[in-house]
């Protein structure tokens, strides 16, 4: 275990990563300096703190890695499968596969933020007609346009539907510039009408068991394009086996949330907690090493909490944290004001719950598609939130969005409006561009009001 | 024991100096804002206390609020506008359930439990709309100055809709209304109209009264009586409405060292 857990500039982590190598860190093959990041353009890493332990360095240089990954997996024949707007459920079918690697070039939405805009991506986008009334993920153009990110994927499966708009018309675009794009259909959730045979998705959610023959027919036809196209049959025993592998993942993040959301001090910050969490969509294209990486964070997280001690206050603000933000820094803000996540909803809760068991697998993975929180009434999205609220013990809700982003323009007031109504709890809503810095000032104004205001009623 | 409050806003900084045990006001001022914030508010503060007749080693603790706060190094801490707006108006009007805060770059909505204390709030510092900037805009539009525009504004017989909220295209809008013969009159009362409609859609459900307006904005004459038509319950101007975020500044100052009763705050 580090023995002062604390967040660390990117200058303070060069001291510290001699001090760990100088006490024999042992590390994988794409380990080592995280300074070496800036040389290949991921300046942000300057502006950023982060914690200071072997393990969060660890989850660091996974996750900046990914691409030589992919790099090395098109070297080694391996077929790669781009899967957008899918959040957890082609990829485990892809990785149930041998030699089979999926990835996820909508994540390409970071790229402009870890690089500061230094990659050009959006002004490709702009070229292509995607300007900025659109999401950021529109950055994913760029990058198969500029190809300095990721390589061209033997396979593109993107999710349509209920889905959002944005990321629609540019996989469209996409298609259109010749990256052929198998489509799979997802159906708005809907509660079962009376009469109907009600099904329980994994999570909190219902849908009419039509809804999931439907989802698991559409999976079925992708599950063929997959099979087709590397000239072999998927197994339901490799499938089942895939879940499994799936769930081992969503069981170390389960963990991993259980012991950072809870313990006081917290013992991870919000930044390592929301890359951890993140890997569960698409295992940062390496399933095993996904693993290797949560089982070490989950180590150190467990012997902070054993020790009493984190790099965060013991009395600092308990918020719960809603959507992804664009600029990694906005997690560092809310900590220098006094805050800490002790709760998050970054519209993939699904991928962190199990896929179930004990049913058929292809049925199994429509219940996980089904239970995405972004194909549902934002009301449904927010009494699960607020279910979690009160597990964990938030003081305050931050409500982040990004601009141009276009899932639900009112979902932020709506989940504001449900948490208010229900728990009668302070909800900031805040809009965080991917280079936040000129807006620092008045998120850091906002993010330590919303400090002070859970401080002044904790002293009431 | 004196203490003070220092709001460095965008538009303008604020001064109030109070005796820290009665809580009354000994002295106030207020500046336009420019580039070196410290430097004018040290000069604000130093001539308030001159004003006043106190001297610099007499103030036993200075907050410092306002997007500015951080700069005012004279301050011993720093509080957000949110806070000291809240314990401003608190002091001022007890009771207060909702403030209206209109300043030149920001709008803010704060609801109040009964206590005083923030319970929620929400901001827009995003945009110009529904801001004092906005006004500003329209009354050089206009060829008049901003303090005239409440007084016009109460003229009007017909105010005139004004459905763009962005600067730039109701500045297009405004030249086609007066194209179309609209009056000034007219325009003046369909853009406080539209303020306080985007004043009331960013508090959304929070809207308890009694109101207070506070800010800059809450100084131009029939702005009140807008936002009252918007949230359909009556709005109150706090006295000295430029200055409650200072007053709280100050406020706050004075629980910090002790001298106060009541927590902080903050």
């Amino acid at each position: 275990m580090t023995d002062s857990p604390s967040r660390i500039t990117l200058d303070e982590w060069d001291r510290r990563y001699e001090e760990l190598s100088s006490s024999g860190l042992q590390e994988p093959d794409y380990g080592g300096c995280l300074r070496r990041h800036i040389g290949d353009g991921d300046t942000r890493l300057l502006r950023l703190r982060m914690d200071n332990s072997a393990a969060s360095l660890r989850l660091w240089n996974f996750l900046l890695t990914e691409e030589d990954r992919l790099g090395k997996a098109r070297e080694e024949g391996k077929t790669l499968v781009g899967t957008l707007k899918d959040l957890g459920t082609v990829p485990v079918m892809a990785y149930s596969m041998k030699n089979v690697v999926a990835f996820y070039p909508d994540g390409a939405w970071w790229i402009p933020c870890i690089m500061e805009h230094n990659a050009g991506l959006l002004e490709i986008a702009d070229s292509l007609g995607i300007d900025d009334s659109f999401c950021p993920v529109r950055a994913m153009l760029g990058a198969f346009v500029s190809q300095a990110h990721f390589p061209i994927p033997d396979l593109l499966i993107c999710s349509v539907g209920a889905t959002c708009d944005d990321l629609s018309a540019i996989a469209q675009r996409l298609d259109a510039m010749g990256h052929a794009v198998h489509w799979w259909e997802i159906p708005h959730r809907r509660d079962p009408d009376p009469e109907e045979e009600a099904v329980r998705l994994p999570g909190t959610f219902r849908a009419p068991g039509s809804q999931v023959a439907f989802v698991q027919a559409e999976l079925e036809r992708v599950r063929r394009i997959l099979e087709d196209h590397v000239g072999f049959a998927l197994s339901e025993d490799d499938l089942a086996a895939g879940i499994q592998r799936a769930n081992r993942v969503r069981t170390l993040l389960g963990r991993l949330r259980e012991a950072v959301f809870t313990a006081s001090p917290a013992p991870l910050p919000a930044l390592e907690t929301l890359i951890a969490e993140m890997l569960a969509i698409h295992f940062c294209s390496d399933q095993n090493e996904c693993i290797a990486v949560l089982e070490s964070l989950l180590a150190e997280v467990r012997q902070r909490v054993r020790a009493g001690v984190g790099p965060l206050a013991d009395d600092a603000t308990r918020v719960f944290w809603i959507n992804p933000v664009a600029d990694l820094r906005a997690m560092n803000m809310l900590e220098d004001a006094g805050g800490r996540v002790c709760g998050t909803e970054y519209l993939f809760s699904h991928a962190l719950d199990l896929i179930p068991e004990e049913i058929a697998p292809m049925e199994a993975l429509a219940r996980s598609a089904l239970a995405d929180p972004m194909v549902g009434s934002p009301v449904d999205r927010a009494e699960r939130i607020c279910h979690d609220i009160e597990r964990f013990g938030a003081e305050a809700v931050v409500v982040s969005s990004i601009p141009g982003a276009s899932h639900c323009a009112m979902e932020g007031r709506i989940i504001g409006d449900v948490v208010r109504r229900r728990l009668a709890l302070p909800v900031l809503e805040i809009e965080v561009p991917p280079i936040a810095d000129s807006l620092e000032p008045t998120l850091r104004t906002r993010l330590e009001a919303l400090v002070e205001t859970v401080r002044s009623n904790r002293l009431r | 024991m004196i203490c003070a409050g220092i709001d460095a806003g965008s538009r303008t900084i604020k001064v109030v100096l109070i005796d820290g045990e009665k809580l009354t006001v000994l002295g106030s001022g207020v500046v336009d804002q420019g580039i070196e914030q410290e430097a004018l508010a040290e000069r604000l503060l130093r001539d308030v206390l001159k004003t006043a007749g106190i001297g610099r080693d007499e103030v036993a603790s200075i907050v410092a609020t306002g997007y500015g706060r951080k700069l005012i190094h004279a301050a011993d801490s720093q509080v957000t506008e949110i806070t000291c707006q809240a314990t401003g108006v608190s002091h001022c009007l007890p009771g207060t359930r909702t403030v209206i805060d209109i300043g030149g770059q920001d709008s803010k909505f704060l609801q109040l439990l009964p206590s005083g204390k923030v319970s929620d709030f929400a901001m827009n510092d995003r945009c110009a709309a529904g801001t004092g900037r906005f006004l500003e805009m329209v009354a050089t539009q206009l060829g008049v100055h901003v303090s005239d525009l409440g007084e016009m504004a109460g003229r009007s017989r017909k105010p005139a809709q004004i459905s763009s909220m962005c600067v730039v295209f109701a500045e297009t809008e405004i030249v086609g209304l007066l194209a179309q013969g609209c009056t000034v009159e007219d325009i003046a009362a369909g853009i406080q109209a539209s303020i306080a409609q985007r004043i009331n859609a960013m508090g959304g459900l929070r809207t308890t009264p009694p109101f207070v307006f506070t800010g800059g904005v809450a100084l131009v004459p029939t702005m009140d009586a807008a936002l009252s038509s918007a949230l359909g319950h009556p709005v109150t101007v706090a006295p000295d409405p430029q200055l409650t975020c200072a007053l709280g500044a100050a406020i706050v100052a004075a629980k910090r060292i002790g001298v106060a009763k009541g927590a902080d705050g903050a």
